[in-house]
């Protein structure tokens, strides 16, 4: 069918639809099938579909990072296999920080869409889901690894699938450097199997609209994206904004990093530049490229077009910078395991906007996600268990409301707590409190929404992790919003022994105790200007004392 | 059933219609009658419709209702002053929740999440505690719970008390003494305990279930006795049943004392009709599709059983309850059509029923579904709800040219059936959604179409994704209220257990099945069924160790742990594609006490011979979606219409209440009891 007029609206929104319902039907496979609860509870994926051209067409709720990041990767993966080496079938494995824009655990599986009539892939699938283990230098995470060898194998652009076939061999490599091989390969034929899922549907869409329709309808829906983003660009004002924070340190040292941006906006051009940044830390905190990208375009999707689903189109007035050999442009063999950078630097890009459109943007919340892992063997069961929470903080005020109390940050906003029982049933931990802390936000006309406080203890020896970056630099407030003290970790507090941590791996015994006290959010507004009311309703709820 | 109880009656609250129906148990004739629904006093609703049916109540052997007025109380803030018990040091388990904003707000960093049922100074803490094994760790402190329930009585005014402990799945005693306190000490004040309604584990999702539950328990309890006041003043004698989420109906007692059971059975008649069709027609496979003036449902039928889920959620509140596991779009008539940048969009915006379409004449001016209908034919404007109502085809024609044919540059009827384009994608994928979810292909599956927009949509829907048939029953927009006639009374007992299959004997598990079946035994007994008409059914939920997502299970006869796990793998490969060597958990135990009512007699129509002409009405233009362009349709009268009559696509259906519509490459058979059954006519 030689169809070369333009595609109607309706038709339009068809295909933008149909593509959605692809997207989301790769994702109900994904949790279905997949093995680790990080999938399915956790909700730590991120799943995407590209053009012809390697433009994003959709995407499913998932990771916001995770989705920006699967953009740079599907780029730097299929120009590293080439084109012209993919085949029907073929599903290709990458892990590799620097192309992935991601830590090694976190690993794409891309797989190449082709039409019956032959010729290029006419799209693309893309599954970024978190690994249990491949085999890096210590269980569960990576604190303070220093090259990237140290972050478990690695595989640049390799297939996984070649022409339909699992190569048995890689599967057996991939088997043999894990610790926990039946969960990595649970999870792995999990995202096959979404992956077949996805092609199959691409097939059927391919079938109803035809290559050359489906094409001008995909570059029509970009064209739309880029009108969506330019009619919210142009509300905002233009010029040029800086701003500075410190991450705590890089997981070996002690000093503080620095983090700096700058966003320019001009002429429907919108810059995130992070000039002025510390050089590429020593240990895991460096950011590749494509995991800087990822970052600025979530701050980006937030101010211009934040409850449409995402397109590449909506990208295209976005640009990022980051000068290679720093924190925000890692190269290689620079350690990249624990990116808790990306989420201190979201809240940095709107630190910068804040002072030309305080209205838009949102007070610091409790800042970045403490986090904290037991491991351990379980005393009923005699087997080995490494289990996580990402713990909550107060999320920053706002010109008109108050901020939301205690839940997961901005970067990760779908990411859910792991409840106490299943806490307590599979860990040694046993949790003696865990509540809202009063006064733990900044106060202003709105204030910040309150941290918690949770306080475990250990009723089997065990290993403790935990990841925080930032409990130096208070959260900022807004337009003259209170600054609330930083999250703090204790441990064992009130013996000879208690002392802070941020990042840190310990060894903890029968009895011992901790207590994680997120951040609450930054206020907004000058505290003088609080309604009564709204005082009297923190008195009552016993928020304030 | 006395000898001259011989009807039953259901009635169905819907967003603008009471739907009443009358069923002669003898005959299988059934008579249909609507009233306005009346938000703010509900009862008088249903009264009217009742009255318009004027039956004699004295023969009512049972009256079903089915209400969303606990969904509604939770909608409009309407419940109980609410406070909560929990473990002290655990007070902000309800707020804080499982910490994520709905995946719809993923991006939106300045969410406000809406006004929390209840207030932080209404929450209160008191010392007690179990370990992961229901181990006592710290006694209940019986002062303590004296000392909150009278700040949250006494102080804060609560009318109702949700009291929920860690762990208490594993031993309730805390709760049940805790509540046996508060009810000696305020016994005007009602108190649900979690154990009671959801023994199961996870704190926040237990929690927030039996908050709901106290929160409509006042407003529940009231209605229920507002309205059996009602009936037994008009001499009904029969049984009086209110429909649960999850499948069957309660009696009122059991109803009062568990609320929460009824607050998703909106939809829940139409499921357990499509489930009796499933049966009678022998078609096992089904999806139920249901489509009113605001929204769509959609349920799988499996092996002539409703697809069921232990959870759902209500305004992003978590509910362990059984519900049947129905997917949800925002789009009906109502739905406003609009355009973005070049993009035709419908909805999530609904005109409603107030100022309603641009065709309703009554002060809508943006284009809706409904408009589109009338455009491209479907609707006769004189006709439309039985004549009641004129619609402006003019003014709905300018208005579609207006905001979407002159900003797309698309002619007025291509703009409209754009708008059934755009409707008919969304509702595909909501279609495919819970098919896929369950690993099954929707093209093996046939599609019941009901509510009063279903006929109309449902055959487009089976074109487009090669669903071989659509099948209409009698009355369609009655359909759901009919289906509840055929309710079960249905009580759910569950417990969270946590041990491996393994590890579990047999004998343990029998007594564990046992002492929970004498508690559905006791449950029905005490709800006046008769040992002749109970049973019980049980169930296992089953994981692989490490797995959060479990299977359920049907256990019957001696326990066979063995043959548990190979139905238990069977089911894994079926549903997720393959079995693992990993240990097998048992999460949940269940049993479900039944109380089963008598089927209702369908009575089987006679042909009436000379064909379907007998029943032409006329002949009016309409759009085709097959050829894509408006084509004469033949209208048939449904009334006039007999078993055996064959039709040809292009036609249409009409029946008053909603209009089957069959497209040129579609054919339409009716069956012996004279349902509308939809095929294609390609590869037939």
């Amino acid at each position: 069918m030689a169809d070369t007029g333009t595609v109607d609206g309706a038709t339009l929104e068809v295909v933008r639809a149909t593509l959605l319902s692809v997207a989301e039907e790769m994702r109900t496979t994904l949790m279905r099938t997949a093995f680790s609860p990080v999938i399915y509870e956790v909700r730590d994926f991120g799943i995407s579909i590209y053009d012809r051209n390697l433009d994003l067409i959709a995407e499913a709720p998932g990771l916001t990072r995770f989705l920006g990041a699967n953009d740079y990767a599907v780029r730097k993966v299929v120009d590293f296999v080439g084109v012209d080496r993919l085949a029907p079938g073929d599903v290709v494995l990458s892990n590799y920080p620097y192309w992935n824009a991601a830590h090694t655990y976190d690993a794409t599986l891309i797989a190449p869409v082709f039409s019956d009539a032959g010729g290029a892939p006419v799209a693309y699938l893309t599954i970024r889901a978190h690994w249990l283990d491949l085999g890096a230098k210590d269980p569960g995470y990576v604190l303070d690894s220093t090259d990237m060898h140290q972050e478990g194998l690695v595989f640049p652009g390799t297939k996984l699938v070649k022409s339909g076939r699992l190569d048995q061999e890689l599967v057996d490599i991939i088997r043999f450097n894990s610790r926990m091989p039946d969960a990595v390969m649970g999870d792995v034929n999990a995202q096959l199997a979404a992956l077949a899922t996805g092609q199959r549907r691409m097939q059927a869409v391919l079938g109803r609209f035809g290559p050359d329709r489906l094409r001008r309808a995909t570059d029509a829906l970009l064209a739309y994206g880029e009108r969506i983003t330019a009619r919210g660009l142009a509300d905002l004002p233009q010029g040029e904004w800086s701003a500075v924070d410190w991450l705590d340190d890089d997981g070996i040292g002690d000093a503080p990093i620095r983090m700096a941006v700058t966003v320019r906006h001009s002429d429907g051009r919108f810059e995130i530049d992070f000039d002025g940044s510390a050089l590429a830390a020593k240990g895991p905190v460096n950011l590749p490229f494509g995991s800087t990208m990822a970052t600025a375009k979530v701050a980006f999707k937030a101010l211009t077009s934040p409850f449409e689903p995402t397109n590449g189109g909506q990208m295209r007035a976005l640009t990022v910078k980051a000068a290679p050999g720093t924190l925000f442009h890692a190269v290689y063999p620079a350690p990249t395991f624990t990116q808790w950078t990306g989420i201190v630097a979201l809240e940095l890009i709107f630190k910068a906007l804040a002072q030309a459109m305080p209205e838009r943007i949102q007070a610091c919340s409790g800042g970045d996600v403490p986090g904290f892992m037991m491991i351990g063997t379980h005393p009923d069961s005699g087997r080995a268990y490494a289990i996580s929470n990402n713990e909550s903080v107060g999320w920053g005020a706002t010109a008109r409301h108050d901020g939301r109390l205690a839940g997961s940050h901005l970067a990760q906003s779908v990411v859910r707590n792991t409840p106490v029982e299943v806490l307590e049933s599979k860990t040694a931990m046993r949790m003696e409190r865990l509540e809202l802390r009063p006064g733990s936000f900044g106060g202003g006309r709105f204030r910040g929404g309150p941290g918690l406080r949770r306080d475990i203890i250990f009723t089997a020896d065990g290993e403790f992790l935990t990841v925080a970056k930032k409990t130096k630099a208070r959260p900022w407030g807004l337009s003259g919003g209170g600054e609330p003290e930083p999250t703090a970790i204790v441990l064992f507090p009130d013996t000879d022994r208690e002392r802070r941590v941020g990042t840190a791996r310990t060894a903890v015994r029968a009895g011992d105790r901790v207590s994680v006290l997120t951040a609450g959010g930054a206020g907004y507004g000058d505290s003088a200007d609080r309604k009564a009311h709204s005082e009297q309703e923190d008195v009552l709820d016993g928020l304030i004392g | 059933m006395a000898a001259d109880q011989d009807l039953r009656m259901a009635v169905d609250i819907g967003g603008t219609f009471v739907d009443a129906v009358e069923l002669d148990m003898m005959t299988g004739a059934f008579r249909l009658a609507k009233a306005p629904t009346t938000p703010g006093e509900p009862w008088r609703g249903v009264t009217d419709a009742i009255a318009k049916l004027a039956t004699d109540l004295a023969r009512l052997e049972v009256f079903i209702h089915g209400t969303t007025l606990g969904l509604n109380a939770v909608l409009e803030r309407r419940g109980a002053v609410t406070g909560i018990i929990i473990n002290d040091g655990f007070r902000d388990i309800f707020m804080i929740g499982r910490g994520n904003v709905p995946d719809d707000h993923m991006y939106d960093f300045q969410y406000e999440p809406p006004e929390p049922l209840v207030k932080r100074r209404r929450i209160a803490g008191v010392g007690c505690r179990l370990d992961y094994k229901g181990r006592e760790l710290v006694p209940l402190d019986e002062t303590g719970v004296r000392a909150a329930a009278r700040h949250l009585v006494e102080e804060q005014g609560v009318e109702a008390i949700a009291i929920c402990f860690l762990f208490s799945f594993r031993d309730p005693a805390h709760e049940q003494r805790a509540a046996e306190i508060i009810r000696a000490q305020y016994p005007e004040v009602k108190v649900s305990i979690s154990s009671d309604i959801a023994r199961e584990h996870r704190e926040y999702e237990r929690t927030s279930t039996t908050v709901l539950d106290a929160y409509i328990r006042p407003i529940f309890e009231r209605y229920i006795d507002r309205l059996s006041g009602a009936l037994d003043d008009g001499g009904f004698a029969g049984r009086f049943l209110v429909m649960r989420s999850g499948g069957g109906a309660m009696t009122t007692a059991a109803a009062k004392a568990s609320p929460t059971q009824t607050v998703l059975s909106g939809p829940a008649g139409g499921i357990i009709g499509a489930a009796f069709m499933a049966d009678l027609l022998d078609r096992r496979d089904l999806i139920s599709f249901d489509v009113g003036g605001t929204s769509l449902d959609v349920c799988l039928i499996e092996n002539a059983q409703p697809v069921t889920a232990h959870e759902a959620e209500l305004e992003h509140y978590p509910l362990l309850i059984p519900t049947y596991d129905i997917r949800t779009i925002g789009a009906g008539g109502g739905s406003i059509a609009w355009t973005d940048e070049g993009l035709l969009k419908v909805g999530p915006q609904s005109a409603g029923a107030e100022p309603g379409p641009i065709c309703y004449g009554r002060g809508g001016d943006r284009p809706t579904v409904t408009d589109a209908a009338l455009i491209l034919g479907y609707v006769d404007p004189d006709r439309f709800l039985e004549g009641q109502m004129t619609l402006d085809v003019a003014a709905a024609r300018s208005g579609i040219e207006r905001w979407i044919g002159a900003e797309l540059g698309m002619d007025v009827e291509a703009a409209a059936a754009g708008i059934y384009d755009v409707l008919l994608a969304r509702t595909v994928g909501a279609v495919r959604q819970v098919t896929v979810e369950r690993g099954r292909d929707p093209a093996t599956f046939s599609l019941l179409a009901f509510g009063g927009a279903g006929p109309l949509l449902a055959p487009l829907v089976a074109r487009d994704m090669g669903i071989r048939e659509v099948i209409v029953p009698i009355v369609p927009s009655g359909f759901s209220a009919w289906g509840m006639l055929g309710a079960d009374i249905v009580n759910d007992y569950a417990r969270t257990d946590l041990r491996l299959l393994d590890e579990v004997s047999a004998d343990d598990l029998e007594s564990l099945f046992a002492a929970m079946e004498a508690d559905a035994s006791a449950s029905l007994a005490d709800q006046g069924i008769g040992a002749d008409n109970a049973a019980t059914e049980r169930q296992l939920e089953l994981r692989y160790m490490g797995q959060e997502h479990a299977l359920t299970v049907a256990v019957g006869g001696a326990i066979d742990r063995a043959a548990l796990r190979r139905a238990f793998e069977e089911l894994h490969e079926a549903r997720y594609g393959h079995a693992m060597e990993a240990p097998v958990q048992i999460l949940n135990v269940r049993v479900r006490g039944l109380g089963i009512g008598r089927s209702p007699t369908v009575a089987i129509r006679e042909p009436a011979g000379g064909g379907p002409e007998r029943a032409l009405l006329n002949e009016r233009p309409a759009y085709c979606f097959a050829r894509r362009t408006m084509t004469p349709f033949a209208v048939y009268d449904r009334a006039r219409l007999a078993p055996d009559d064959r039709i040809d696509g292009p036609a249409m259906v009409d029946e008053g209440t909603s209009v089957t519509v069959i497209q040129s490459d579609q054919r339409l058979e009716v069956n012996r009891y004279g349902h509308l059954l939809v095929t294609s006519t390609e590869g037939a």
